[in-house]
């Protein structure tokens, strides 16, 4: 490794903390939701420094991008001053401060110490034949421990049902006449969007990509659509919504319980069909995640709401 | 047995979605058929473990390490039993009240069955890191449960909740990828075999335990609790003290067995220190308050330590001791939960005096309280009283005299304020009426008590299924 | 100084400065960005634990599992961050949508 790449992760790793740091102690949220933002980026440099271009994909995507989406929306509600708060006093936060810093110190000394590059590696390289899947990440999510993802997916649906307190619609604001920016970028972007989204896809049985991935792009050029006032945000009411939402999970359940019928495991997957079936379970996937994304997204009124009974109901 | 394992992981899943798909009207037929089927299933996973022994399930096909492990064995039959027997009573209560024209019904009862399917899959799970997982779909149902409604009070402990376990959840996790980085597993057998005792898997495993015990509000990091459980709707808050705030202690019950001697044995009096410190300061405090759900949190302080008390202990009778005071206490506070609501519906609000001349003008509610009460206290004979005294038999054992003297003061003050609860109850001097309360919360909390007793009376079948393939 | 360890110590940093955010801010919407925060050190921590046996192919068992927290990361923010804006709007009234 040469010194020019030590000097970039060593200031690549100091960045990280000392933006964390004027997140959490800057008196003004909005700059904490930019510095966010900015944070989201810079690990994704971090995740890609090192080898691990899913995660870069996933956190730039959903980290910095929907999140960030999120909080700012979160702002104009809550407002840049401080919003909801409560005071902790001075004996907690010292005592909380010379915790966290023996933590800290602890788990740094001790992280340190674990030099032998232990890891499984090479059990999965061995069996990734068997899994019938080209990437070795894809291979653990789906295959080797695809139940911790089928839970995973359930922890998704389960946020969003409890996200949409909101039905959207029924936030005020933007009265402002829509400046034309945000249809045009619409309108180019929706195309490059769907390509990159469905390639990502496709790339994600031998590549970097996957479900999450495309999903993360396909919400967020939902986002850009709703901001654009193109696209209506989904309701819950609505019953296709509803089947979209629930799919992804549905789809994974139903092939998870298949192999059961002939005696086998949950989730063995009957190697003729292997990567077929993964493949389905990743399109399904992609549709209910970025339906779940976009939904966390409350959106902006359209004109004529009601605002009496806010909540999403179904 | 892979079939029953699985219906009892994915049913709750299916019914859940099959709820959120048809929406409110008709939510709660399909919630109830949802209900059923999972009851069902659980009790189809301990007759069958009963009849064929324990058994470990390989998900996928694939073996550890590289493969996710499922452990149907007596625990995680017993358990599963139990939160299904609790959550189908609090379920069809609910679904008993739902009258179709609420808009909330469908989200309700979809998570409801979520926060099932989570703790069914944590009790299964022999993996550290699918246990993160299932800890967290337990969380995130709960968190929602709790915030459903709307009202400011609902909605501030349900963040204040998250903001708690959500961080627990998190140091549980770094100790995951410690021990991941020293042992290249994340299959708590395989953690057993390879596990030796390095200071960097004690910082690992410290970390591990540490979050758990924030998330399972053992003293002194329980100050969270009281506010949650007193300002949840109470079939949310039954939930939550019965089932949810139990999965923290039954992952270090899974985790613990695995744990290198050495590290055990130091741990182990510190987090008796802390539970004797849960007892003693959760029952003074619950003896000094005036609203009946305050003395339930508080009392469920206090058991939380008799929950912890066996890591100090740590023989097998200690073991059967803990988890029999996990089934009885769920049963007990879920009951006092439903009581609790009965009262507050009529009277308005919790305060210990709505319980006056219960026995007269709600017989069905006593019986419930009185029984529920009776667990609590630990008399025979009750689930909670073959629970601690399995506890008191083995401190005996192992020559903990500290451990029987906080035992038994924990029961004579927890008799202290159950007692004075009760004698509110029977004191039918002055102008009593018969009132009249919706039927289905009293039957069930009174059905919960009666689990309890059967607990106590049935303790030989129970305990005989809880031996299939535990190694203490 | 191996890039994995440097890595790894920021990320022991994040989790340390995120905790005390965690439980010391006063503002809630800071105690919701804290709590997202320590899943970042944690996922950086793996991440790292993963990249020690550079050159070679780093191990990708750590990195699914952090695609997997990332995931439920960013379902416990939204949640939370769901819940803040209720709480935050005055205009709503209690107990909406109506409820047994």
């Amino acid at each position: 490794m040469t010194a020019l790449d030590l000097v970039f992760d060593v200031v690549l790793a100091t960045v990280m903390p000392v933006l964390v740091w004027r997140i959490l102690a800057s008196k003004d949220l909005a700059s904490s939701v930019v510095l966010f933002v900015a944070l989201g980026l810079v690990s994704a440099l971090a995740w890609a420094r090192l080898h691990a271009p899913d995660i870069a994909l996933v956190e730039a995507a959903v980290g910095a991008g929907l999140t960030g989406a999120l909080l700012m929306n979160a702002l104009s509600w809550i407002g840049a001053e401080a919003g909801v708060t409560e005071p902790v006093s001075r004996a907690t936060r010292v005592g909380v401060g010379i915790l966290v810093t023996a933590v800290g110190v602890g788990l740094a000394v001790a992280v340190i110490h674990l030099t032998q590059p232990v890891g499984l590696a090479h059990e999965v390289d061995a069996r990734l034949a068997d899994a019938h899947v080209d990437y070795p990440v894809t291979a653990v999510l789906l295959s080797f421990r695809g139940y911790d993802t089928l839970l995973e997916i359930a922890v998704l649906v389960t946020a969003a049902l409890g996200a949409r307190l909101y039905a959207p619609g029924s936030v005020p604001g933007g009265d402002d006449p829509l400046s034309p920016h945000p249809r045009v970028l619409a309108r180019v972007l929706t195309p490059i969007v769907v390509l990159v989204a469905g390639y990502l896809l496709w790339r994600g049985a031998s590549a970097p990509g996957g479900a999450f991935q495309a999903a993360a792009v396909l919400a967020g050029g939902g986002i850009l659509l709703v901001l654009a006032r193109v696209l209506r945000p989904p309701r819950m009411s609505s019953i296709a919504v509803r089947a979209a939402l629930v799919a992804g999970l549905a789809w994974f359940i139903a092939v998870a319980a298949l192999p059961l019928a002939t005696g086998a495991q949950l989730l063995e997957y009957p190697s003729a069909s292997a990567k077929q079936l993964i493949i389905s379970i990743e399109v399904a996937l992609t549709l209910s995640i970025s339906i779940v994304l976009l939904m966390f997204f409350p959106g902006e009124p359209a004109p004529g709401e009601a605002a009496r009974h806010p909540e999403d109901r179904w | 047995m892979n079939a029953t394992v699985a219906a009892v992981l994915l049913v709750p899943l299916v019914a859940a979605l099959a709820v959120a798909l048809v929406g409110s009207r008709a939510a709660r037929y399909v919630a109830g058929a949802g209900v059923a089927a999972t009851l069902a299933s659980a009790i189809d996973l301990a007759r069958r473990v009963e009849r064929d022994g324990p058994a470990e399930l390989h998900v996928g096909g694939w073996a550890a390490p590289l493969g996710i492990l499922l452990r149907a064995d007596g625990l995680a039959a017993v358990l599963s039993l139990a939160i299904a027997i609790i959550a189908s009573t609090l379920g069809f209560v609910t679904v008993a009240r739902t009258t179709g024209r609420e808009t909330s019904a469908a989200r309700f009862f979809a998570v409801w069955l979520f926060a099932w399917a989570g703790s069914n899959a944590l009790v299964l799970s022999s993996d550290v890191f699918n246990l993160y997982v299932t800890l967290e779909l337990v969380t995130i149902a709960a968190v929602v449960l709790l915030s459903i409604g709307g009202e400011r009070g609902a909605l501030r402990v349900a963040l204040r909740y998250m903001l708690i376990a959500l961080p627990g959840s998190l140091v549980y996790l770094v100790g995951v990828a410690l021990l991941y980085g020293r042992y290249a597993t994340l299959d708590l057998a395989l953690i057993a075999e390879r596990m030796t005792s390095t200071p960097v898997t004690w910082a690992a495993l410290w970390l591990l335990v540490a979050g758990l015990v924030l998330k399972a509000a053992l003293f002194p990091v329980h100050a969270w609790l009281p506010p949650v459980y007193a300002n949840a709707r109470a079939i949310v808050a039954a939930l939550l003290a019965a089932i949810v705030g139990k999965t923290a202690f039954i992952v270090v019950l899974r985790v613990w067995p695995a744990l290198p001697h050495a590290f055990a044995a130091s741990a182990g009096p510190i987090l008796g220190a802390l539970a004797s410190g849960a007892i003693v300061w959760g029952s003074v405090l619950a003896l000094r308050q005036v609203r009946l759900r305050l003395v339930i949190a508080y009392s469920s302080v206090a058991h939380t330590g008799y929950l912890f008390l066996w890591f100090a202990l740590a023989t097998p009778a200690a073991w059967e001791g803990a988890v029999y005071i996990v089934l009885s206490h769920a049963f007990a506070v879920a009951a006092l939960f439903l009581v609790s609501d009965t009262l507050e519906r009529l009277g308005g609000d919790d305060r210990i005096e709505q319980v006056h001349g219960l026995s007269a003008r709600l017989p069905l509610s006593f019986f419930a309280l009185a029984l529920a009460a009776a667990s609590i206290m630990g008399m025979p004979p009750t689930g909670g009283f073959i629970g601690k005294w399995l506890l008191v038999r083995a401190a005996i054992e192992t020559d903990q005299w500290w451990a029987v003297v906080v035992l038994v003061a924990g029961s004579l003050v927890s008799a202290g304020y159950m007692f004075r609860i009760l004698r509110l109850a029977l004191t039918t001097a002055g102008p009593i009426e018969r009132v009249h309360a919706p039927l289905a919360g009293q039957f069930a909390a009174f059905v919960l008590g009666i689990a309890g007793f059967v607990l106590g009376l049935g303790s030989g079948v129970v305990l005989d299924l809880l031996a299939k393939g535990f190694t203490p | 100084m191996s890039a994995w360890s440097i890595y790894a110590c920021s990320g022991a940093a994040i989790i340390a400065l995120s905790l005390y955010g965690v439980f010391a801010c006063a503002p809630l919407l800071k105690r919701i960005l804290a709590a997202n925060l320590i899943g970042t050190g944690v996922f950086l921590i793996l991440v790292a634990l993963a990249d020690r046996s550079a050159p070679a192919q780093p191990d990708p068992v750590p990195h699914a599992l952090v695609l997997t927290g990332v995931v439920i990361s960013v379902s416990a923010t939204a949640l939370a961050l769901a819940i803040a804006i209720r709480l935050a709007d005055r205009r709503s009234s209690d107990d909406e949508g109506g409820w047994p």
